[in-house]
């Protein structure tokens, strides 16, 4: 895998850390380098990408990578909270983000996650405009969803929040972390937005928590979204 | 954003938070009844104020803007015609007129003296309106810059911890000393999220929808319930519905619930086992006004006109932890939605925390 950050301090600490998780790590330290190393062969199976970094930030590198062609599992190190950022970075391409500090072992989850998904052959998540959960379909690029034939109204924080769960299927989603997705913090003291968004999404879905066909609570840990998801071609 | 990395640091506007009264004012408490404006927004031009806040002063300033030219017209020509007229004949006419000469002449002189003075002060007004919306621009750069400034390091401290666990060489001794150490980086990183959420709430597009305010303070009531020490506090809320419910607020609920989580958190923190807590709604002139009020130990007088500030700890809270961001967060939320915070407290007694926001 390929780790660009312009922060030697922390590519220094990182890296060993991920190779003592099994990961084979190579690294940049500008933007050049980091589109030159994941465009080359042998193409990493996975980058993990600083927004800020010298010559080229990683936005620019990303939207390079994607306009190669093949696609890349990418995680952008997003450098600022703002909503619209965030938006951004998920519209061109990124399969995830992480804002820093973050705790190591997060990231580690999340890059394992997007290999075991990509390992699949299954086209990624990130990059379909239309995805599909049995009966629940989600336009991301107009931002809409329908159930069977009836459109779902959503509040815009529920709208965004069906987005991440159909793009992260299958995975045990914190609410620390749907918290971050959401609204780009970690609330303080407690995490009862998310559980207010997800309650919305499952009113919207006709989800019965005790037995829950779409999104799982596991318990004292945090969301699952349960159906199988697939991109509509 | 742009500009932020090669920007050169400048220097922290003199530590005063967007809203509150300007220097002039410092080391007395604010009153309930002189609590400044809300500053105009960054995003806004300063140069034009919103018509439904338009000071009284701006207006009569229009009036006599315009009607200064026709005054001193009017004035002028009067003045020439009865000089002339009264100057053709004997002088003894002259002293006769000279009342109604004096007004003809220093009437309209008057009123244009008025006129202009009416105009000095209207941009008095806006030039300052725009020092305080530069003001609070710069001091929303500063919170990015911060921000971004201590994330690197924090991210390779936390890294550089994780790489001495896990590489197995340490004793117990060793293990509670990065204990410790990871313990004190969760504290900042904690703080810098909160001075991102500052930034952002700052300035991400705001929400608008109808937002009900009592069922905001019931959930903020049962959250106190399930807070650390709600089981040792006697909580109540109190919500009108008689003779008619409360107006709703236009604007964002989740930056509402955030700032009334923090409230009811602090009073939570800054109150001993037995303490009442009691969060309050009612309508009055337009504003559907909050009040969260508690019998903790209170913020003391010279310390009042501070707490909205970033990072501030009252010198009695040091024990407990916290960083210092919440009323700031409060604060700006509030502000956002073009209402008022005020506080009350009295040491050893209690605080109440009013927060005044416009109702739909």
């Amino acid at each position: 895998m390929l780790l660009a950050d312009d922060d030697t301090a922390i590519t220094e600490q990182l890296g060993p850390l991920l190779e003592r998780s099994g990961f084979d790590v190579r690294t940049a330290h500008d933007g050049t380098a980091a589109l030159a190393a994941a465009t080359g062969a042998p193409a990493p199976d996975l980058v993990v990408l600083d927004v800020l970094m010298p010559h080229m930030d990683g936005r620019e590198v990303l939207r390079r990578i994607r306009a190669d062609g093949a696609w890349i599992p990418v995680i952008l190190l997003t450098q600022v909270g703002e909503s619209t950022e965030r938006a951004m970075a998920l519209e061109e391409g990124a399969d995830d983000y992480l804002n820093k500090p973050f705790d190591p072992y997060e990231l580690i989850a999340r890059m394992r996650a997007l290999l075991r998904r990509s390992r699949t052959g299954l086209p990624p998540l990130a990059s379909s405009r239309v995805l599909r959960a049995g009966a629940l379909r989600v336009d991301r690029t107009a931002r809409r969803a329908w159930l069977a034939d009836r459109e779902l109204v959503l509040t815009p924080k529920a709208g965004a929040l069906l987005d991440y769960l159909v793009t992260h299927p299958d995975e045990l989603l914190s609410r620390e972390r749907l918290m971050e997705v959401l609204w780009g913090w970690e609330s303080a003291s407690t995490t009862r937005a998310v559980d207010n968004r997800v309650a919305e999404l499952r009113r919207a879905l006709g989800d019965d928590p005790a037995a829950p066909a779409w999104i799982e609570t596991v318990t004292g840990e945090g969301y699952r979204f349960v159906p199988r998801v697939e991109a509509e071609r | 954003m742009t500009g932020q990395d090669g920007t050169p640091p400048d220097e922290f506007p003199g530590g005063t938070p967007p809203g509150t009264a300007p220097a002039e004012g410092a080391g007395r408490p604010l009153a309930l009844h002189e609590l400044p404006p809300p500053v105009p927004r960054p995003r806004t031009a300063p140069a034009s104020p919103s018509p439904a806040g338009k000071p009284p002063v701006a207006r009569r300033a229009r009036i006599s803007r315009r009607a200064v030219p026709y005054a001193v017209a009017l004035g002028v020509w009067g003045a020439a015609v009865a000089v002339t007229g009264v100057f053709a004949s004997d002088y003894r006419v002259y002293l006769r007129f000279a009342p109604v000469l004096a007004v003809a002449v220093l009437g309209p002189l008057v009123a244009a003296g008025f006129g202009v003075r009416l105009l000095f002060t209207r941009r008095v007004v806006e030039a300052r309106a725009q020092v305080a919306a530069e003001a609070a621009a710069e001091h929303h750069r500063f919170l990015r810059r911060l921000d971004h400034e201590l994330k690197n390091p924090l991210t390779a401290i936390r890294l550089g911890l994780a790489n001495v666990s896990a590489s197995g060489r340490l004793d117990a001794q060793g293990d509670g000393t990065v204990r410790s150490v990871e313990e004190q980086v969760a504290r900042l990183t904690r703080i810098t999220g909160d001075l991102r959420k500052l930034a952002d709430v700052e300035s991400r597009p705001l929400e608008r929808l109808p937002v009900d305010v009592g069922v905001l303070l019931e959930d903020a009531g049962e959250t106190a319930r399930e807070l650390p020490g709600g089981a040792e506090r006697d909580v109540s809320v109190s919500v009108p519905r008689v003779p008619w419910p409360l107006p709703t607020v236009a604007g964002d609920p989740d930056l509402l619930e955030l700032a009334l989580e923090n409230l009811v958190g602090n009073a939570l923190k800054y109150s001993g086992p037995g303490s009442r807590i009691e969060l309050r709604a009612f309508e009055e002139d337009g504003y559907v006004v909050v009040e969260v009020a508690d019998t903790g130990h209170g913020i003391r007088a010279d310390e009042l006109p501070y707490v909205w500030g970033e990072l501030v700890r009252g010198s009695d809270a040091r024990g407990t932890p916290g960083s210092g961001l919440g009323l700031a967060l409060v604060h700006a939320v509030v502000d956002r939605h073009g209402g008022r915070c005020e506080i009350r407290s009295r040491p050893e007694s209690g605080t109440v925390v009013r927060l005044r926001l416009p109702s739909a």
